[in-house]
């Protein structure tokens, strides 16, 4: 079993985490988790999740990310999931992945203007 | 006077002076442009046209006799017992394509039609195959595949049209090779552009489907995913006409009836604005 870490920093108010390449069941559980602890701990205005580095998106993961983005809504966040690779977004699509309701930007450096200047225009549907 | 010939349709024939219906279609064979041959229920050549001598290279004085075999390349062992049996249950085998060995040791493209030869009674006493040099017919498809191929790496251009936007135009018909190429494409041009905003332009598509549409929707959720807006352009009253139709609900695509007025929006959404030198010489305040 390979060392999954989630990485996750508070930057400008708002939670970043990084997931890693390949997160089994496990670490995408762990993932909501963590979030969950830190909205408590630090109360920031949002949530980029980071998933640059994943390959793969199955459905579990695609839901918890869906389900978290909610939790984080009712605790008063706004959640931004960033840098989805082509690849992977082509598969969600087709799988019908879509997580319909969550801001996306194409960088983390986009996702944190999002949050810091949310722009109405901005708004994805 | 005429008498009906024990050979189909050679009653004609009889009335010709001084060649026998035999003769004359004996002639036929000869003169033909294809290879044909008969040949034994063991495959032994037992006659050979002028037209085999030259696809084949080989002489009738060499063949006559020789096993047919001699022609088939050596990654082909089963595919002559294979036709054989079926020619012996009374089948024909049509157009079937394969290659076979000249005598210069060329391999050329051919397309065999293989019959049961009956003796009076009925009974299959061997095999007749008509061979046709379709090398050159290979060329031209494979030709015409490649352009259809170069068509398609061509008119799926994905242009960045300013900083930040980036246009897609459409053209022809979306099928779903052609789409998933589209949108492989579309996607790796905004992450490398870094665009926010993409306008899937389908000024050029004379007709769409169901299939199609559903393509363009798949398009346009993946460029949201990856965190770019899309916004349909060139939607004409015909197009709109067959959505509305299809029952598809484009209430979550931002969508503009030309690409001028898409790019009025992605300037907007980019927080940019378009004003003459005259107003900026006049140091007009930009907002």
């Amino acid at each position: 079993m390979t060392n999954q870490n989630i990485s996750l920093v508070k930057v400008r108010n708002t939670l970043l985490v990084t997931m890693p390449a390949d997160p089994d069941d496990v670490t995408v559980t762990t993932l909501q988790e963590e979030v969950l602890g830190a909205m408590e701990e630090y109360r920031p205005k949002g949530l980029v999740l980071d998933i640059s580095a994943v390959e793969t998106l199955d459905s579990f993961f695609a839901r918890t990310i869906t389900e978290t983005s909610r939790m984080v809504t009712m605790m008063g966040g706004q959640t931004v999931i960033a840098g989805m690779r082509p690849s992977v977004a082509i598969t969600a699509t087709q799988l019908g992945l879509t997580m319909v309701g969550t801001f996306t930007a194409l960088t983390v450096d986009r996702a944190l203007d999002l949050l810091t200047h949310p722009h109405p225009r901005r708004r994805i549907r | 006077m005429a008498t009906r010939s024990k050979l189909s349709g050679t009653a004609a024939l009889e009335d010709i002076e001084g060649v026998g219906p035999q003769a004359f279609l004996a002639s036929i064979v000869e003169c033909s442009d294809d290879a044909i041959y008969g040949k034994t229920l063991d495959g032994a050549i037992l006659s050979w046209n002028r037209g085999a001598e030259r696809i084949y290279g080989y002489s009738a004085a060499e063949m006559v006799g020789r096993p047919v075999s001699v022609l088939v390349p050596p990654n082909k062992p089963d595919e002559v017992p294979a036709i054989l049996e079926r020619v012996k249950r009374g089948e024909r085998v049509s157009h079937f394509e394969t290659t076979r060995v000249r005598k210069d040791g060329e391999v050329i493209d051919l397309s065999l039609n293989v019959s049961p030869i009956r003796d009076a009674s009925g009974q299959i006493i061997g095999a007749s195959t008509t061979a046709r040099d379709i090398t050159e017919q290979k060329k031209m498809r494979e030709a015409l595949a490649e352009r259809a191929k170069e068509i398609l790496d061509v008119s799926t251009p994905v242009l960045q049209v300013w900083e930040g936007v980036v246009v897609a135009p459409f053209i022809g018909t979306l099928d779903t090779q052609r789409a998933q190429q589209f949108m492989e494409r579309l996607l790796d041009k905004i992450v490398q552009t870094n665009s926010a905003v993409a306008l899937l332009d389908v000024t050029g598509v004379p007709a769409i489907d169901t299939r199609t549409a559903q393509h363009l929707i798949e398009t346009i959720t993946s460029v949201r995913l990856l965190g770019a807006q899309a916004i349909l352009t060139g939607v004409r009253p015909a197009i709109a006409q067959t959505l509305a139709h299809l029952g598809i609900n484009l209430a979550d695509v931002v969508t503009r009836s030309s690409l001028a007025a898409g790019l009025r929006v992605a300037l907007d959404i980019l927080n940019l604005k378009i004003i003459t030198q005259e107003d900026q010489a006049k140091g007009a305040h930009s907002l």
